[in-house]
């Protein structure tokens, strides 16, 4: 970085500083004040911590994060480490089969998970045709579908930062774990493994945040029981007009993705300093 | 011979990992192309493989106002929203890389926090602010919300190519007495078309792609595509959402291809 000047940034900055002054931070000044009823009263916090719908919603997210945060890393992994391997020729033009996904929008997927997985879908009919018996397994508009899109939305998002930690491995460390009559599976649990796990780490961090606030995959590919917070969120200002309470689930979800997202950034400052 | 076994081993699981990545890529791949075939049967059934391949699901999309409406006001808020954020962008980019000044972290890290903060809270609190200044259901309103959005990606990528530029030249040139706009006019953005482009058009795309800012500001003359496909997915589940699908595919092939390409440029100097 070379720094030409210590001042007159003003004028460079200021649009872009304006703009997220008036709506990247009075929006959410918006929200913890709308929660808390203009700072004097905490009943929004207090129905909302009262309700069922609420408590299952909240564990809903979490577990649904989880579980869709740990699949998209195993899959990103394997995506990464086919990746690494590859010629450098070969891996960009292997790229585009994650980046095309990547760049397609979450509601061209979501469709297509209703043609692939309803009922008269493409997995049932395959199925049914095989097996000759009518079979109708219940795959969309409950877990089952939510993890589905889900995994398919964060799985991109994983193979870039892995990509690069593996990628950033020296070479020489495999060899040398070779000659020294390593096995494959010990080089990968004593040399890839440990060295890629920043990435691995990082991209983890990265699917729990982006998971948490999910709307869409619910909204279209789960049930009834599957509402996370951010359909909460949509549900209050939408159905119920509780603007209190939708920003009171608003300010819970804040939080949650704090608590995941501020370690994550912390993580990517040390790497930085690192290099 | 040890040799030997061991290279059977080492073939063994490259034959593995590749097996698994195909059915990785399989997954990855499959929604973002089913859609084609699908969007190329007949409006009656929605099969897959289709029994009779038309265009009538085109055809229908292109010739119904409820389609064209949203249509238009999605091209219209993507290509706003990619002039000014671009045209914010820019200086911005330059500020962050070559000067210091106080509170430029804090800055940085409000600018990127769309990124960070779900959209759907990000959502609600412009939903909030813009009822209380009368601008939910205008164009206006989506245009300021989808500026703000796209901003981070905008400036990331602009940043990097700032990054690359030989900032000698600009000394250079401020040195010969050009003012600080004439040497941003005549020596920084000419370097810096590559850049600029692709930020712009990875803004169009994610404006374009948008849904939940939209779903929340969307009035009943602002309703873009992508809301009008969400409630369509979620009420009708018309065939004819296939082709808006297709269209909206090729879109990102279009991107991403160009994101492919200009890796390849930053890669080959270095």
């Amino acid at each position: 970085m070379t720094v030409i000047a210590s001042r007159g940034a003003g004028p460079f900055i200021a649009p872009a500083a304006i703009l997220s002054l008036l709506v990247a931070l009075v929006p959410v000044i918006f929200i913890f004040y709308n929660s808390t009823a203009g700072g004097t009263s905490v009943d929004a916090f207090a129905s909302i911590l009262g309700s069922s719908l609420f408590l299952r919603a909240t564990r809903t997210t979490i577990e649904v994060s989880l579980l869709a945060g740990l699949l998209s890393v195993v899959l990103g992994y394997i995506v990464a480490l086919h990746l690494a391997r590859q010629p450098a020729r070969r891996r960009a033009a292997l790229m585009i089969l994650v980046l095309l996904p990547f760049w397609t929008s979450i509601l061209v997927k979501s469709y297509a998970f209703t043609i692939i997985l309803g009922r008269d879908g493409i997995i049932n009919s395959f199925l049914s045709w095989a097996s000759g018996a009518d079979i109708a397994l219940p795959l969309i508009f409950n877990r089952i579908g939510v993890m589905v899109g889900m995994t398919n939305y964060l799985t991109p998002l994983v193979v870039f930062p892995v990509l690069a930690s593996l990628l950033a491995i020296d070479p020489a460390l495999y060899r040398a774990a070779e000659i020294m009559g390593a096995k494959p599976s010990r080089i990968f649990l004593t040399v890839t493994l440990p060295l890629s796990a920043p990435g691995v780490l990082a991209g983890a961090l990265s699917a729990a945040v982006m998971s948490l606030g999910f709307f869409i995959v619910p909204a279209l590919l789960g049930g009834k029981q599957d509402l996370m917070l951010a359909n909460l969120v949509d549900f209050y200002t939408r159905e119920v007009l509780d603007w209190n309470v939708a920003s009171a689930v608003g300010v819970i979800l804040f939080v949650l993705v704090a608590i995941f997202a501020v370690p994550a950034m912390l993580l990517r400052g040390k790497q930085q300093g690192v290099r | 011979m040890a040799g030997h076994i061991k290279d059977e081993r080492k073939t063994a699981y490259r034959w593995l990992g590749t097996v698994l990545a195909v059915l990785v890529y399989i997954f990855l791949l499959a929604p973002s192309i089913i859609v084609i075939p699908v969007s190329f049967g007949s409006q009656y059934e929605l099969s897959f493989p289709p029994k009779h391949y038309s265009l009538d699901l085109y055809r229908i999309f292109f010739s119904s106002e409820a389609w064209m409406q949203p249509l238009l006001l999605s091209l219209r808020v993507a290509f706003a929203t990619t002039i000014i954020s671009s045209i914010i962008a820019v200086p911005a980019a330059y500020a962050i890389v070559r000067f210091e000044f106080l509170g430029k972290k804090l800055l940085i890290g409000l600018i990127m926090s769309p990124l960070v903060i779900p959209s759907v809270v990000f959502a609600l609190g412009v939903y909030l602010y813009f009822s209380y200044l009368r601008l939910t259901g205008t164009t206006v309103g989506l245009i300021i919300a989808h500026t703000m959005f796209v901003l981070p990606y905008t400036l990331v990528i602009i940043s990097a190519g700032i990054q690359k530029l030989d900032a000698n030249l600009e000394f250079g040139a401020m040195l010969m007495g050009a003012g600080r706009f004439r040497m941003m006019m005549t020596v920084v953005l000419p370097q810096l078309y590559p850049s600029i482009g692709a930020g712009a058009l990875f803004a169009f795309l994610i404006s374009f792609d948008e849904v939940v800012i939209s779903w929340f500001l969307a009035g009943p003359n602002t309703t873009t595509l992508s809301v009008k496909m969400f409630s369509a997915i979620q009420w009708e589940i018309s065939p004819v959402i296939a082709a808006v699908s297709t269209i909206l595919t090729a879109l990102s092939l279009v991107v991403c291809m160009i994101n492919v390409l200009l890796q390849k440029k930053t890669e080959t100097p270095a």
